[in-house]
């Protein structure tokens, strides 16, 4: 391994500790398992570094480490079922085209919206299911492309897109809740169609 | 009835949002969110919840996590370069 080929590990991998740690927390729920994510992904991808092609996206492969890590660790006992694709993409075009709300009904929603804090954004995600939670998670925080979440997933594009858009619906869903109990948001009257 | 510009339109949304879309397809939704209010709507909802999301997650890593993470990486290379 020559000075040029090689990765400076403890410089370049260690760079992305904060944005690793933030991702285990909402993966894990609890820092003391996100700490220990962490831990195990930097101690598998220090010994796996021989794998990493030089210019190919350091954070990304970091990602999918952690991401198999959690799976194999936290999660072994509790896998979901595999469903096809074509069933979920169809099942969220439709219920995507289904979506139009009165105007009065889409500004009351984004006024609920702009009195939410990050205590309620967070608490809506961690109630998101695994991959419904990890796919927000890639695509809203970390800015990751569809094709790059496939691979840190290890999935199908249709099966990203799938997720993120039925984990989005859901998200919205609870912030929605959320901002009812508080009083803020209430979906009374108003038809669904175009004003 | 939503129109079969809006159902494209929704259909598409997150894929717009996401700049996931050829320049083609890209450039026609975003003429119809220009004409079409209710969908407009729909497109500032989940940017506004993209964003949030977004915002919500700027946690930092632990000081003790980044010396336990730098002594197991420290005692790895220790024990690569006894093998080696």
């Amino acid at each position: 391994m020559s000075e040029e080929t090689s990765l400076d590990f403890e410089t370049e991998a260690l760079s992305y500790m904060d944005q690793l740690y933030a991702a285990a927390l909402r993966l894990t729920r609890n820092s003391a398992d996100a700490e220990d994510l962490v831990q195990e992904t930097y101690a598998k991808a220090f010994k796996a570094q021989d794998k990493f092609t030089m210019g190919t996206n350091l954070k990304a492969w970091l990602y999918r480490i952690q991401t198999n890590a959690f799976i194999n660790t936290y999660r072994k006992k509790q896998r979901e079922p595999k469903r096809t694709d074509a069933d979920t993409v169809e099942d969220w075009q439709l219920a995507a085209a289904a979506e139009h709300q009165s105007s009065g009904l889409a500004s009351a929603e984004q006024e609920a919206l702009d009195s939410l804090g990050d205590t309620e954004v967070r608490r809506a995600l961690s109630e998101l299911s695994d991959d419904f939670r990890m796919a927000v998670y890639l695509s809203d925080v970390e800015g990751f492309a569809y094709k790059e979440i496939a691979e840190i997933m290890d999935t199908p594009v249709g099966t990203v897109m799938s997720r993120l858009h039925r984990g989005r619906r859901m998200l919205r869903e609870k912030l929605r809740e959320y901002a009812a109990e508080r009083g803020i948001y209430e979906r009374s009257g108003g038809d669904a169609d175009h004003g | 009835m939503a129109k079969r510009q809006c159902e494209e339109a929704l259909a598409k949304l997150f894929e717009y949002i996401d700049g996931e879309l050829p320049d083609t397809e890209l450039l026609r939704i975003g003429e119809h969110l220009k004409d079409c209010p209710p969908c407009e709507a729909e497109h500032q909802i989940n940017e506004k919840i993209r964003m949030l999301v977004s915002q919500a997650h700027g946690d930092k890593a632990p000081h003790q996590l980044r010396e336990r993470v730098l002594s197991t990486i420290q005692a790895a290379r220790a024990e690569l370069q006894a093998e080696g």
